[in-house]
Order: C-alpha cells, then sequence, then structure tokens
C-alpha cells in the first residue's frame, strides 16, 4: 500500500513537472496573465507532490514498514526514533527524496514570493526550476526508486550507516547542506530567465541576489557544519582534509560568493551582467557535479557507480545542463548590455573585480585537483591521489589574498580615486595589521604564513569595524541618539550593507583561526597502562582505566582519562572505539574538551580492556572553537542582509530599466 | 552569438565531460596492490590443528590461491562454498591455502570443523603474513603463479567466475 502510494506521488511530480516546465516556457514566449497563473498552479503541484512522497517515506520509516525496499535497506527496529527519521537522507535514494523536497520548497517560496512581480522572467524561471523537477522526481521513478515494494519482506533492516548514528551534527548538517545545493537551483532559474527574457534590470536583479544570497549562508552553514562534524565524530583530530565531497560543497561556495560580489557592480555601476550571470549558472552546476562526484549521496561516499544506475543519469542531466547553459550564454549574453564603465584599479571598482579573479582562480585551482586523479587514470591508467599539500600549498595564498583585498576593497571609494584619498584609506588600518601580528608574535607564532594572515586579517577587521561603527557613531554623536535606537535604526536601514561586513568580520575570524589551528597545534602519541599518566601543554592525562559497554547495535571499548590542569582537576573525558555489528572496521569516537583558547582533543589509537592499555593520540588545537563562532556570526550577518530592506531608506541608484515590472498583479 | 562564449564554454564544458564519463566505470574503492607482478612474501605458517608448518617455497611449480579469512567476517562465510568447491576441481593444478587473519584458533578450527574444508588453513601469529601482504581487510584472496609471483589480488567475495578467471592468470602467468 505504502509503496504504491509513494511511487504514484513521484509519478505525479514527473508529470506535474514536465508538463509544469513546458507552460512556463510557453507562457515566457508568449506572455499571457493566464499562462503565468497556470505555471505558478504546476510550480504548488510539484512542489505539493514532493512533500507528500517525503511524508509518506517519513512515515514508513517510523511505522518500520519493511515492505518499502528503502526501509528494509536502512531502517532498523533496533535504532530510535530520531535515527529512523534521519535515514530519510542517510542513503542514495532517501537523499534524491529528499533532495525533492527541499526543491519543492523552494520552488514554492519563490514562485509565492515573487508572485506576478517579474512576469518577463517568471514563467522562464519555474520553466527551468520545473526542469530541474522532472529530472529529480525521473530519478526517483526510475533509476533511484525508493518506493520499490519487497516482494520478501524482511522482519528487520541493517540500519541507516552506523557512522551517521553517532553524532546530533547529523541531523543539521545534511539538510543545511541541502538547503544550500538545492537552492542553487531558484539563482540559476532566475539568471537563466535574465537570459532568455534579455534583460536584467534592477529590481530583477535584486531578486536574483536574495535568492542566491538564502542557499549561500546555508551553504556556508554546511560546509562548517560538516567539517565540525568529521572533527566530533572521525578522530582524526582535524576538520577539513580536502576530500573530493568536501570540494564538492566548496566550489559552488566559491562562484556563488564571487557572484554575490559581481552583482554589487551590476547594481552599483551596471556593469558584468553577464559575468555575473555566467557565475550564478556556474553555481548550480558546480552544485550537481558535486552530486555526481559524490555518488549522489551527496555526503556519502559509501555507494560507487558500479552498483547503481545513478551515476549515467545524473551525468546525462549534468551534461544537459552544461550544454543548455554554454549555448544560452553564447546566444544571449550580448543582450545584457552595459549600462556604465568600470573604473580604474585604484578604485573599489577594481577590487571587486580582482576579488571575482581571485576567486574564480581558487575554483580552477580545487575543481583541477578534485579531477586531476580522473584525467591522469583515463590518460595513462595509473591511480594517484592529490593529496593536501597541493590543496594547501594553493590555497594558502588565495585565501590571504582575498583576505587582504576584504580590507581594501571596502576601505577604497567607489570610481576614480585621489593620491591623497588612497593615503587616507589605505594607512590608518595598517595599525590593526600591526596590532593583531603583534598578539601573533606575542604568542608564539612563527610561521611566515600565520603572520601574514595576523597581518591581513588585522588590516580587514579595522577596515570591517570602522563601517560598522561610522553609521553608528553618525547618530550617536550627531543624532543624539541613545545606544540601543542608534543600533536598531541603524541595522534598519542599512540590513544588506551591515550584513555584508559582519559576513567580512566573521570570516576574518574563521581564517584567522584556520591559519592558527593549523600551525600552531601540539600532539602526542603515547601508550599508557592503567594508571600512567601523560603531559600535554597545561594538562596532565591520567588513564584511569578501559570499559567495554555492550548495547543493542554496538559494543564499545571506552577509555577513561582524567584530565587536570596546572594541579586542578577539571573533569573526565571519555573517547571511545565503537565496534558496530554490521561493520567490519571499528568506528572511534574522540572526546573533545572545547575551550575558548583551544580544544583538548583526545582519540584512541588502540585499546585493550583485557590488559588495561591504551594508545592514544591526543591534539592541543588552538582557536577550533572560534570557527564553529564565526561560522555563527557569518550567517547572523547573512540573515541580517536577507531580511527585507525598508525601501525608503534605500536610495535608488539606477532606474529601474524593466517598467514592466511595475506592472500591477492581474 | 557570442563566438568567445561559446568557444570558452565548450572548450571547458567537453573535456570535463569526458572526463566524468570515463570515470564513470571506476570504483574509487579499489586500490591496486602494489606487489602484484612482485615475489610474493615468503611464509612458513602452521596449519589450523597441527601439523608442520608450510612455507610458500615448497608450493612451488603450482599455482596458489591465499586467502586471508576470518570466522567474523561475513563475506568470508559467503565465499567458503565457492572456495571448497574450486579447490576441488582446481586441486591438480592449484594449491588452495587460507590464513586465519585476526581471529582466534579454537573459534576458527570448530568453524571449519563445521563448515567442512577441502584445503589447510593456516595460523598466522601476531599477523606477520598479513602484513607482509599488506592485507587491509577480509576477504582478500592473492593468486600467485607457479613461479611465486604475484599476478592479481582480489578483495571480496569470490564468485565462482571470478576465481577461475584470476586462477587461469595465474597458471598461464610465465616468466
Amino acid at each position: 500500500m505504502i509503496p504504491v502510494l509513494g511511487r504514484s506521488l513521484v509519478l505525479l511530480a514527473v508529470l506535474v513537472s514536465v508538463v509544469g516546465a513546458m507552460v512556463g516556457f510557453a507562457a515566457g514566449i508568449r506572455p499571457s496573465p493566464a499562462g503565468r497563473l497556470w505555471t505558478r498552479r504546476f510550480a504548488y503541484a510539484f512542489a505539493a507532490a514532493m512533500l507528500l512522497a517525503n511524508a509518506v517515506m517519513v512515515y514508513a520509516l517510523l511505522a518500520r514498514d519493511f515492505s518499502v525496499s528503502y526501509v528494509a535497506q536502512v531502517g532498523s527496529r533496533q535504532v530510535p526514533d530520531w535515527v529512523a527519521v534521519v535515514s530519510l537522507w542517510s542513503s542514495l535514494e532517501g537523499s534524491i527524496l529528499f533532495w525533492g523536497a527541499i526543491l519543492g520548497v523552494y520552488v514554492a517560496a519563490a514562485t509565492r514570493s515573487l508572485g506576478d512581480r517579474h512576469p518577463e522572467h517568471m514563467p522562464y524561471a519555474v520553466g527551468v526550476w520545473l526542469a530541474c523537477g522532472a529530472f529529480f522526481s525521473f530519478l526517483l521513478a526510475g533509476p533511484a526508486h525508493p518506493f520499490a515494494t519487497m516482494l520478501q519482506v524482511p522482519a528487520d533492516g541493517p540500519g541507516p550507516n552506523p557512522l551517521l548514528q553517532n553524532h546530533v551534527l547529523m541531523i543539521v548538517h545534511p539538510p543545511c547542506l541541502y538547503l544550500g545545493f538545492v537552492g542553487m537551483t531558484i539563482p540559476f532559474g532566475l539568471a537563466s530567465a535574465a537570459l532568455l527574457a534579455g534583460q536584467l534590470g534592477h529590481d530583477f536583479l535584486r531578486t536574483l541576489r536574495s535568492w542566491l544570497l538564502a542557499p549561500w549562508v546555508f551553504l556556508t552553514m554546511a560546509i562548517v557544519l560538516g567539517g565540525w562534524w568529521a572533527y566530533e565524530v572521525l578522530g582524526w583530530g582535524g576538520y577539513w582534509a580536502w576530500d573530493p565531497v568536501e570540494n564538492a560543497s566548496f566550489l559552488p561556495w566559491l562562484t556563488a560568493t564571487a557572484a554575490l560580489h559581481s552583482a554589487l557592480l551590476v547594481e552599483r555601476k551596471g556593469v558584468l551582467k553577464g559575468w555575473t550571470v555566467t557565475l550564478v549558472q556556474a553555481s548550480f552546476l558546480l552544485t550537481i557535479l558535486g552530486t555526481f562526484m559524490t555518488r549522489s549521496g551527496v555526503f556519502n561516499s559509501v555507494h560507487s557507480f558500479t552498483q547503481s544506475a545513478i551515476g549515467p543519469t545524473l551525468l546525462a542531466f549534468l551534461a544537459t545542463a552544461l550544454l543548455f547553459s554554454v549555448a544560452l550564454l553564447a546566444t544571449r549574453i550580448d543582450r545584457l548590455s552595459p549600462d556604465g564603465q568600470l573604473e580604474g584599479a585604484r578604485s573599489r571598482d577594481g577590487m571587486f573585480l580582482l576579488n571575482n579573479l581571485v576567486l574564480v582562480l581558487f575554483t580552477f585551482t580545487v575543481l583541477l585537483g578534485t579531477v586531476f586523479p580522473l584525467v591522469v587514470e583515463a590518460l595513462r591508467g595509473v591511480q594517484m591521489s592529490v593529496g593536501r599539500p597541493y590543496f594547501d600549498r594553493m590555497s594558502v595564498p588565495l585565501g590571504v589574498a582575498l583576505l587582504l583585498l576584504m580590507g581594501v576593497g571596502p576601505a577604497l571609494p567607489w570610481g576614480r580615486a585621489t593620491t591623497a584619498q588612497l593615503k587616507n584609506a589605505l594607512l590608518p588600518p595598517l595599525a590593526g595589521a600591526a596590532v593583531f601580528s603583534g598578539i601573533g608574535l606575542a604568542l608564539g607564532a612563527r610561521n611566515a604564513w600565520t603572520l601574514t594572515t595576523l597581518a591581513f586579517g588585522g588590516y580587514t577587521a579595522q577596515v570591517t569595524l570602522r563601517e560598522l561603527w561610522l553609521p553608528l557613531r553618525q547618530r550617536l554623536y550627531h543624532g543624539g541618539e541613545s545606544l540601543g535606537k542608534a543600533l536598531v535604526l541603524t541595522q534598519r536601514h542599512g540590513r544588506r550593507r551591515i550584513g555584508g561586513y559582519v559576513v567580512h568580520a566573521g570570516f576574518v575570524l574563521i581564517v584567522i583561526a584556520i591559519a592558527v589551528s593549523s600551525t600552531m597545534g601540539v600532539d602526542k602519541e603515547v601508550l599508557l597502562h592503567a594508571g600512567e599518566s601523560t603531559e600535554l601543554g597545561p594538562y596532565r592525562l591520567t588513564f584511569v582505566r578501559a570499559d567495554q559497554v555492550d548495547e543493542a547495535h554496538r559494543t564499545s571499548l571506552v577509555a577513561r582519562i582524567e584530565i587536570s590542569r596546572d594541579g586542578r582537576a577539571v573533569g573526565m573525558l571519555s573517547p571511545r572505539m565503537n565496534h558496530y555489528h554490521t561493520q567490519r572496521e571499528p568506528i572511534g569516537t574522540p572526546a573533545v574538551r572545547t575551550g575558548f583558547g583551544h580544544d583538548l582533543y583526545l582519540s584512541i589509537m588502540n585499546v585493550d580492556p583485557a590488559t588495561q592499555t591504551l594508545g592514544l593520540h591526543a591534539l592541543l588545537n588552538p582557536m577550533v572553537g572560534w570557527i564553529w563562532i564565526a561560522t555563527a556570526i557569518m550567517a547572523f550577518g547573512g540573515v541580517l542582509a536577507l531580511l527585507p530592506a525598508h525601501r525608503r531608506a534605500e536610495p535608488a541608484r539606477a532606474p529601474s530599466q524593466a517598467p514592466a515590472a511595475m506592472a500591477l498583479p492581474q | 552569438m557570442n563566438r568567445r562564449v561559446l568557444i570558452a564554454g565548450t572548450a571547458l564544458v567537453v573535456p570535463l565531460v569526458a572526463i566524468l564519463l570515463v570515470g564513470l566505470g571506476r570504483d574509487p574503492h579499489v586500490v591496486r596492490s602494489p606487489l602484484i607482478g612482485r615475489a610474493a612474501p615468503s611464509f612458513s605458517l602452521r596449519p589450523l590443528g597441527g601439523g608442520p608448518p608450510i612455507s610458500l617455497e615448497s608450493l612451488k611449480g603450482r599455482a596458489v590461491a591465499l586467502n586471508f579469512w576470518a570466522t567474523w567476517c561475513v563475506p568470508c562465510v559467503q565465499e567458503h562454498e565457492v572456495l571448497a568447491g574450486a579447490a576441488r576441481t582446481w586441486g591438480a593444478k592449484a594449491q588452495f591455502l587460507g590464513v586465519v587473519y585476526e581471529d582466534q584458533e579454537d573459534t576458527a578450527l570448530d568453524y571449519l570443523r563445521r563448515k567442512g574444508s577441502a584445503y589447510p588453513s593456516l595460523f598466522d601469529e601476531g599477523g606477520k603474513a598479513a602484513i607482509a601482504y599488506g592485507v587491509f581487510g577480509v576477504p582478500e584472496t592473492f593468486f600467485i603463479s607457479p613461479e611465486g609471483r604475484i599476478v592479481e589480488k582480489f578483495v571480496g567475495p569470490l564468485t565462482p567466475s571470478e576465481l577461475s578467471a584470476n586462477l587461469g592468470k595465474a597458471l598461464e602467468a610465465t616468466p
């Protein structure tokens, strides 16, 4: 019963998305109120079908209905209900179904919020969204069908991948990543619509930018949450390894970041329209590439192509989307004519261009490192992998350059600057650079790149804080307002700008934290017998005993380690080694004591309760906690920029080029 | 039509799709053993249940299928019948050997008594042979030519056809 209901809903989604996409394109070519109305109806119908299909699957997972193939594959009577729900995105077919739900939510939300505001663009945009929806519902109907009926209904299932049951972050990270990845479909549709309609006016650009910013915020959080999960669960002491799965999420982030910045140039100067649209297209295409690269489980690289038909289908979709984008750009980019011109390098404009250049270079660097092993194997039949050294060597200078540009750009005025202006703008933040690198030196930083990062970080921090402080000061000293009122009014009247600088502040913090944590950590590996201790930094670690803990789905060996700092007991840490009954290799869970200065990170290499011996890997990771804090700051900034602005306070800097956009809803 | 965009776009897109297409059949989990084509590491191990040690040298002239296994490994249980059957058919040309990997001797012996065995299984004290062969997990099967070179390594449970194909390769491999 449940499989039939699920399959029917998936088929309904295929139907409404295919028809809806055709209606959308038709309504774009021959505009009519009825066409637009029906396009919207199909968009809602697609969303409803997808959400209902997901609801059916969640019900089946909770009811442990093993007649549904996906439930038989990942469900289990042994796991708690929250794991059963999380199983929705724990494996290939379910994750595609979940993708459909998120796409449905996005399409419905965008359709609803934009209504009839951009009548020349919207039918095309909805058409593109539904075309993507058609592909994903087709995947669910054919190559990755989660609702197949089990002929022999098993009594119980294996449960999801044990790694995913290990940490509560697994509830948050995948939905966040999907909201980022799938959300890129919306700006892709809007950018394609701008090309198809042959115009990118001021009003539509703002729409495009907001709908790009929303998934960008989620993607930013998802990338870091993924790193946090790796740090808390995988036990090797780090948070980023340039794994293809990680790169897959980083690539669209880079191009989307570039697009968010070039969109500002379009808004201010009316230039780089085609370039901005290209970056938006690229962000979407990279999410599909990423999905393809990670076997389309997105975060799940356990599946290989040989086991599923989803690889070729995804590749076909990627190739189609790539060719569609190239053809669209080649035929229509010239219609997006510029309304102004760029100033020279000695201006904020020039810095924006440089920032875009660095971000695109960064994208190519990571992309090359990710696909290079494939190239080598295809050409020479040799297996190889591009390791951290390549990525670290290439990304550190690029990241540091971005950090400096984030300081220099906002310090410069728009348009051409005189030499005196340049001096006034660029010299004062050197104080911040000196302060930050001085603190670093005093605390023992000696690595040249770390010191450079600190100096550039200090420079940018000063510029950023000044940009945040200036409007506030204006209100406080000249307007005579109270601090609270000034804060509220400042953010209300310049949310986007302030949000942007808050994001910058968070980013400065992240880059510094990454530089410090990756160059200034200490670690040691020791063999301890019960009762023995070892020293690490200010800590004394005493191995008390090792216990065996038996649970329904796993047996864990837990090492109890007493921690004292400068002679005072501060608590107990219990890293564990888990043997899941369904897995060959044991999986360790580290124990982390997070602090403002540094984390104490303990991970088991081997442990034997019989002889009470412990091989311990202990690390002192400085500033790692700040990465998580800084991400929260960035997300806050992004959300602030997304909140609807008070229109009155935002002077229109370019006349609206789309008078039709003002048309009243029918 | 903007020719530059078209050319740049095509130059970027076509190779990328081509590379992904080639990579489609690739299984990223397979790591080729560097031992393939090299002389098989020698060993001399005591069979389960007693008896004189068996060394690789003593088997020169016959192909060897060296199967690392354990009683706790589900895929090993799956391939047990396949190996036992093949050992009976290929027995004249090839020697089948099991090596117990990270397991208790009596557990393994008990398992073989229940399941039956068609060839000797060796006890690898301290896992020295497993380390020499770079065993990552079980089951892993090494196919060794009559001259003592590793011709192929197979990861995971063997099917009859895969087993005969690999063993055929080992027998054909002459210097």
